[in-house]
């Protein structure tokens, strides 16, 4: 591990409890699929934001523990948080007392809902893990809960090339939208760009490591873009985190979808 | 430039930034979600998207700058704005910043940021050599 702090001469981002950049040479980097209160049997923990934020980082503390590693070594969290000031209040002091002093850098976003309507928060971690990548597999991808959804929770990449795919919506080459108001046509014209990407960049859906799908609706994406999705990675699902938002670039887009992905060396 | 532009022949982008980007050596870093403050932490150009969004860029530039860096090793970004009439606003300033094409690029319209004031922030990963 060979983690450099970089501070960009601005004392503000210190107080708040994040940096502004943290690079790492890229040995063995931990990619966790975005976590919440969600519990053993499918519900979600009781008692709210306070709550919700504990039992969230203690599923993430666990996914770090089952890599050797825990919250110094996070270089990047991002949050996901339907309402701002409950986490203000009561969601900030909990993940604080799980960090420490150890500070990554941070994104925190206000989305409309999560997976399920009664979640407030969601947040997924990239790890930068201390030991060497020599001897192990290109992806560890592994569970540390019998959850019996369609991801891993988290994803390590030993040695790989990381490949960022540009957030992909169901555009055609001539630059009109497939699928305008059909959700179906544009979860699977999405997933044959990021076909199209990924094959070009060396890599298969088995290479993803990391997807973020960001949807108008997330009741019509679960009905009509998860068997597109499903037959897309066949089992080799990466780790994953579903948003519902706002908007998107144009208001054709139903859905855009981000992958990490990573090839050998 | 340690890494590698995917251009794939079947799929194109929407607008001018990179379909994807692979990362082949150096350090990879990874950036905050960038807003308009400046280094006293006070939030400039509220309500004034152009304004800030100068100041995001900036502030971009100033932490790739510190990690040795600039806006050419960035691998992606995501820029996130609170309200879709913004865009074009930003999309002319952010292609004043990156006069040739962008990195790896997600546009995404979110209900708030971390404060109300904030109408956009700008996160990314680079590739520093």
């Amino acid at each position: 591990m060979d983690r450099r702090d970089i501070l960009a001469d601005n004392p503000v981002e210190k107080r708040r409890g994040y940096m502004p950049g943290v690079s790492v040479s890229p040995g063995r980097i931990l990619f966790t699929a975005g976590m919440t209160g969600r519990q053993p049997d499918g519900t979600i923990v009781p008692g709210g934001m306070a709550a919700q934020t504990q039992r969230t980082m203690e599923r993430l503390q666990a996914i770090l523990q089952h890599a050797g590693a825990n919250f110094s070594q996070v270089i990047k969290q991002l949050l996901y948080i339907t309402d701002m000031e409950a986490h203000a209040a009561h969601g900030r002091a909990v993940r604080a007392g799980f960090f420490g002093e150890a500070r990554p850098t941070s994104t925190a976003l206000g989305v409309r809902r999560l997976a399920d309507p009664a979640m407030l928060i969601e947040i997924e971690l990239v790890v930068d893990l201390p030991d060497s990548p020599t001897g192990k597999p290109l992806l560890e991808k592994y569970n540390v809960e019998d959850h019996g959804l369609d991801f891993y929770q988290g994803v390590i990449v030993n040695g790989g090339r990381l490949i960022y795919l540009a957030g992909q919506v169901a555009n055609n080459p001539d630059n009109t939208v497939a699928g305008v108001g059909d959700w179906k046509r544009q979860a699977e014209k999405v997933y044959e760009n990021i076909g199209h990407v990924l094959r070009a960049a060396g890599a298969t859906p088995a290479s993803a490591v990391k997807e973020t799908t960001w949807v108008l609706d997330i009741a019509s994406w679960r009905q009509h873009g998860t068997a597109v999705r499903r037959a897309f990675y066949q089992g080799d699902y990466p780790a994953s985190t579903l948003v519902e938002i706002q908007g998107l670039a144009r208001p054709e887009f139903l859905v855009e979808i981000e992958v990490i992905a990573a090839v050998a060396r | 430039m340690p890494y590698t532009t995917i251009t794939p022949a079947e799929a194109k982008p929407v607008a001018s930034y990179k379909m994807a980007t692979r990362m082949e050596g150096g350090r990879l870093l990874y950036i905050a979600g960038q807003v308009a403050r400046d280094a006293e932490g006070e939030v400039l150009g509220k309500g004034d998207i152009r304004t800030q969004a100068r100041q995001v860029f900036q502030n971009l530039r100033n932490v790739l700058q510190a990690a040795g860096g600039d806006l050419s090793d960035l691998l992606k970004i995501t820029t996130y704005i609170t309200n879709i009439e913004d865009f074009p606003a930003v999309a002319e300033i952010r292609s004043s910043v990156f006069p040739g094409e962008l990195p790896a690029s997600t546009l995404i319209v979110v209900k708030r940021l971390a404060q109300p004031e904030l109408l956009i922030e700008v996160e990314g990963m680079a590739a520093i050599s």
